[in-house]
C-alpha cells in the first residue's frame, strides 16, 4: 500500500544552522505514529516541510506520494493540522473561527461540529483574545477533528488541555483510527504516546535515532543489556538519550 | 513604592531590546530637522530670497492648513521652524506612540509582562520604563535638534524654544498613548486610537489656523505651533504641553492601578457562536480583517476632504490681501482653487498610501503572528490568500482617495452653495490612485523577498513624504523628485489630465505586484 508519509535523508538549513540533517520518517496508512525528540530536535521543522509551509534543502519528503511543496493545496484537502501554539484572530469568536476554517474545506458537518463542541465543552461565543491557551487549542482541534481528513498532523496538540479534555482527545484519536485514517502525533506527553501510538520515530539533532514499534524499541533496549518488559516509553526515550 | 519595583531592570531590558531601533529613530528625528536646516539655509541665504519666499507663501490657505501660520517666514529661523515644527512634532508623536506601546501594551498582550510581574517587578514598572525610555529618547532628540540649529548658526534662544515645542508635543502623545494602552487590551487598537488623536490634533489646528483660530487651542499641536519660535517667541504654551503630559501620565497610572493585568479596561464582549456567511470565503474573511481600518481611514480622509473643501471658499477673500501670491499661483496653473485642491489631493494620497502599505502588509502581520499557518495548511493557496488582501488594499485605496475628492467637492458646495465642482473633484481624486498602488506594490515586493524586509516599506513612504515636502519649496535635483511616484501624478484638477504617467505607473505596479507574488510563492513561511 502507498505510504502516507515518506521522508528520506531530509535536510533543512536556516542560514548557518542545520535544523534537519538527514532525517527519515515513514508512516503507513492507519498508523498512529508517535514523533519524539527533545526541544529543538527538528520535529516542527519536519512537520512544516510536510505541510508545504517551508521548502526542504535536500533529501526527499513525500505525502501520499506527492511533493508537499508543489502540491500543497491538493494535499491539504486530504489532511488536517493542529499546531502546538494556536494563534487565533483576537476579534473573532471561537464559533466564527471554526466555521471560517471549516469553510476553507467546503464546510463542516453541523452535527459533528456540535458534538465536538459539547465533548470539549468550548464556549463558542467568546472572542479569541479572551481564550486561554487550552481553549485556543480546543478551537483548532474542533476545526480539525470535524473534518474527514485522511491524515491528521498533531504537533503537541494537547499541551494546554486539562486531563478530562485530554481523555476526550484520546477518544477522538481512537475514532480516527477506527475509520482507518492516519495520525502523525508529535508530543512530549510520553504516557499519552505510549497509550495511543503503535509506531514511533525518535529523533535527535535533526536525525532519526530509532524507529519502529514499542516492541521493536524494547528489543533494541534488550540488546543493550536492559530488561525490556519493565521498560515504559519514557524509560526507552531516556535510554536513547543516555547513550 | 513597591509598585515601581523593578523599573530599573525594565528600563535596561527595553534599552537592550531597542539597542538598534532606538538610535535609528533618534537619528531619524534629528536628521529630519537637519534636512530642513540645511535646505532652508541653503535656499534662503539672503534676505531678498526670504522676502520672495514670504511673498509667495504667506497667506496661502493651503499651506497654512497643511503646515501652519506663515507670519514668521520673513526670517530664516521662522521659515525653518514653520515647516520643521509640525512635521518633526508629528514624527516625534508617531515615534512616542510606537515606543510606548511596544514596551507596555504589546509586551502585555504577548504575555511577557506576566513573567516580569511574577518575578518580583511592581505592576507599574513596565509602563514606567516605557515612559522613561520614550521621554528620554525625545529629550535626547531635542538636545540633538538644538545642536543642529546651533551648528547652523541659528539664534540659540528660539532654537531651544523650537526644540522644546517639538519635545512637548512628543511628550503629550507619550502620555496619551499611556492612557490608551490601559483602555484597550490590544496594541493594534491602542495604536489606532493614538493615530486618530494625532490626526485630530493636526486637523483641529488646520481648521483653526485657516479660520478664527479657536480650534487651534484645542490641539496640542496647535499649542506647540503657537510658541512661534524665531517670530513672536511665546514660551508659555510649553506650560500647556507640560500640563497635558502630566495629566495624561498620572491618569494612565490611575487606570493601571484599577485594571487587571493582561486585559484592558474595555472587556471584549461575547459574539456570535456561528459565523456570518460573509466570512465563509477567503476574500470575505480577509475583508473582515481589513474592514475596521478601511472604515476608519475612509472616514478620516473624507472628513478631512470635507473640511478643506469648506475652507477652500475662504481663498478668494485671502487672495485680495495678497496680490503677489495670486499672481504667482494663478499664472502658474490657471485656476487658484483648483491648484489648491490638487496639492491637497497629493497630500492626502501620500497619507493614504500609509493605508495602502498597511493593508498590503496585512499578510505579513498574519504571518509574523503565526496565524497564517492555520489558513495555509487548509486548502488555500499562498498566492490566492495574499492576492486577496492586495486586491482589497488596492480597491479600498482607490475608493478612499476618490471619496476624499468627493468630500472636497461637497465641502466646497456646502460653503458656496454651488455643487458644480463635485463631479470634477471626485474624478480628480482617482488620478492619485496609480501612485498609491505603486507604493503598495513595492511593499508587497519587499514582503515577497522576505518577511523581515517588509517593514522597510514604511521607510519608503517616509522618503516619499520627505521628497514631497522638499519638492514643494526647494531647488532639489529633479532626479530626486522623480524617485517618488507622487511626483509623476498630474496635478489635476489644476492642469489637464495627462493619462500617460498614470498608465505607466499602473503598468509598473502590476508588474511589481506580480513579481512580489511570485517571490512570495517561492519563499518559506516564517
Amino acid at each position: 500500500m502507498e505510504k502516507v508519509i515518506e521522508v528520506e535523508g531530509l535536510i533543512k538549513t536556516f542560514g548557518e544552522t542545520r535544523a534537519l540533517d538527514g532525517l527519515d520518517l515513514t508512516v503507513e496508512p492507519g498508523q498512529v505514529h508517535g514523533f519524539l525528540g527533545p526541544n529543538g530536535s527538528g520535529k516542527s521543522t519536519t512537520i512544516r516541510i510536510l505541510l508545504g509551509l517551508i521548502r526542504s534543502s535536500g533529501g526527499s519528503a513525500r505525502l501520499f506520494g506527492e511533493d508537499p511543496w508543489k502540491n500543497a493545496v491538493a494535499l491539504h484537502r486530504r489532511l488536517a493540522y493542529v499546531p502546538g501554539d494556536v494563534n487565533l484572530w483576537p476579534n473573532l469568536t471561537g464559533g466564527e473561527t471554526i466555521d471560517m476554517l471549516g469553510s476553507l474545506r467546503g464546510g463542516l458537518d453541523p452535527k459533528r461540529r456540535q458534538e465536538l463542541v459539547d465533548r470539549f465543552e468550548l464556549d463558542l461565543t467568546k472572542k479569541a483574545q479572551a481564550y486561554s491557551k487550552g481553549n485556543r487549542q480546543k478551537v483548532a482541534l474542533i476545526a480539525a477533528l470535524a473534518t474527514d481528513a485522511e491524515l491528521f498532523i498533531f504537533d503537541e496538540p494537547t499541551s494546554g488541555l486539562d486531563p478530562l479534555k485530554e481523555a476526550v482527545f484520546q477518544e477522538c484519536v481512537k475514532e480516527i483510527t477506527g475509520r482507518g485514517h492516519t495520525i502523525l502525533l508529535s508530543s512530549h506527553i510520553l504516557g499519552q504516546l505510549e497509550h495511543l501510538a503503535n509506531t514511533f520515530t525518535i529523533i535527535r539533532n535533526g536525525k532519526t535515532v530509532e524507529t519502529g514499534t514499542l516492541g521493536h524499541l524494547r528489543k533494541l533496549a534488550a540488546s543493550a543489556g536492559r530488561d525490556p518488559d519493565s521498560m515504559s516509553l519514557e524509560d526507552l526515550f531516556l535510554s536513547v538519550y543516555a547513550n | 513604592m513597591t509598585g515601581f519595583a523593578g523599573t530599573g531592570e525594565a528600563i535596561r531590558f527595553a534599552l537592550k531590546r531597542d539597542r538598534l531601533i532606538l538610535p535609528l529613530c533618534l537619528a531619524g528625528l534629528i536628521g529630519w530637522m537637519a534636512v530642513y536646516v540645511v535646505s532652508y539655509s541653503g535656499l534662503y541665504a539672503t534676505q531678498a530670497e526670504l522676502n520672495a519666499l514670504y511673498k509667495s507663501v504667506a497667506g496661502n490657505p493651503a499651506l497654512i492648513a497643511m503646515t501652519g501660520p506663515t507670519g514668521g517666514l520673513r526670517t530664516l529661523g521662522g521659515a525653518t521652524a514653520w515647516e520643521s515644527l509640525p512635521v518633526v512634532s508629528i514624527l516625534s508623536g508617531v515615534f512616542a506612540m510606537f515606543s510606548v506601546i511596544r514596551h507596555s501594551r504589546a509586551e502585555e498582550e504577548d504575555g511577557r509582562t506576566e513573567l516580569l510581574l511574577a518575578s518580583g517587578s511592581g505592576r507599574f514598572a513596565p509602563l514606567a520604563a516605557a515612559l522613561i525610555v520614550t521621554s528620554a529618547a525625545l529629550m535626547l532628540a531635542a538636545v540633538g535638534n538644538v545642536a543642529v540649529l546651533a551648528i547652523a548658526d541659528y539664534e540659540v534662544g528660539p532654537s531651544i524654544l523650537l526644540s522644546l515645542a517639538i519635545l512637548g508635543f512628543g511628550l503629550v502623545i507619550t502620555g496619551t498613548t499611556a492612557v490608551f494602552a490601559q483602555v484597550t487590551g490590544k496594541a493594534r487598537a491602542a495604536r489606532g486610537l493614538v493615530g486618530i488623536v494625532i490626526g485630530i490634533s493636526w486637523l483641529l489646528r488646520a481648521i483653526g489656523d485657516t479660520g478664527d483660530g479657536t480650534l487651534t487651542w484645542l490641539s496640542p499641536l496647535g499649542w506647540a505651533q503657537q510658541t512661534k519660535p524665531f517670530w513672536e517667541d511665546h514660551w508659555w504654551p510649553l506650560l500647556m504641553l507640560l500640563a497635558a503630559t502630566a495629566i495624561t501620565i498620572s491618569f494612565a497610572f490611575r487606570l493601571l492601578a484599577r485594571r487587571d493585568i493582561g486585559s484592558g479596561l474595555i472587556q471584549p464582549r461575547p459574539g456570535p457562536a456561528r459565523a456570518s456567511p460573509s466570512i465563509l470565503h477567503p476574500l470575505g474573511f480577509s475583508f473582515r480583517l481589513q474592514r475596521g481600518s478601511i472604515v476608519g481611514w475612509t472616514a478620516m480622509l473624507f472628513i478631512y476632504g470635507f473640511a478643506v473643501g469648506a475652507v477652500g471658499d475662504n481663498i478668494e477673500s485671502l487672495l485680495e490681501s495678497s496680490p503677489t501670491f495670486t499672481e504667482a499661483f494663478a499664472s502658474a496653473s490657471g485656476d487658484l482653487i483648483d491648484s489648491y485642491f490638487a496639492s491637497i489631493l497629493t497630500v492626502i494620497a501620500v497619507m493614504g498610501a500609509g493605508f495602502t502599505i498597511a493593508a498590503v502588509l496585512r499578510p505579513h502581520s498574519e504571518e509574523s503572528r503565526g496565524r497564517a499557518d492555520l489558513l495555509l495548511t487548509a486548502p488555500l493557496g499562498k498566492v490566492r490568500w495574499v492576492s486577496g488582501h492586495v486586491l482589497i488594499a488596492y480597491i479600498a485605496s482607490a475608493a478612499m482617495i476618490g471619496l476624499t475628492g468627493l468630500g472636497l467637492g461637497i465641502g466646497l458646495g456646502v460653503a458656496t452653495g454651488d455643487y458644480g465642482e463635485v463631479g470634477k473633484l471626485f474624478a480628480s481624486g482617482f488620478a492619485q490612485v496609480p501612485a498609491m498602488w505603486l507604493t503598495g506594490s513595492l511593499a508587497l515586493l519587499l514582503f515577497g523577498i522576505s518577511s523581515r524586509l517588509a517593514p522597510v516599506a514604511w521607510g519608503l513612504l517616509a522618503t516619499f513624504i520627505l521628497i514631497w515636502t522638499l519638492a514643494s519649496f526647494g531647488d532639489i535635483p529633479q532626479w530626486i523628485i522623480d524617485l517618488s511616484p507622487f511626483s509623476h501624478t498630474p496635478a489635476v484638477p489644476a492642469v489637464s489630465l495627462d493619462l500617460t504617467p498614470l498608465l505607466v505607473m499602473t503598468a509598473i505596479s502590476a508588474v511589481v505586484t506580480f513579481a512580489g507574488l511570485v517571490l512570495w510563492r517561492r519563499r518559506d513561511l516564517l
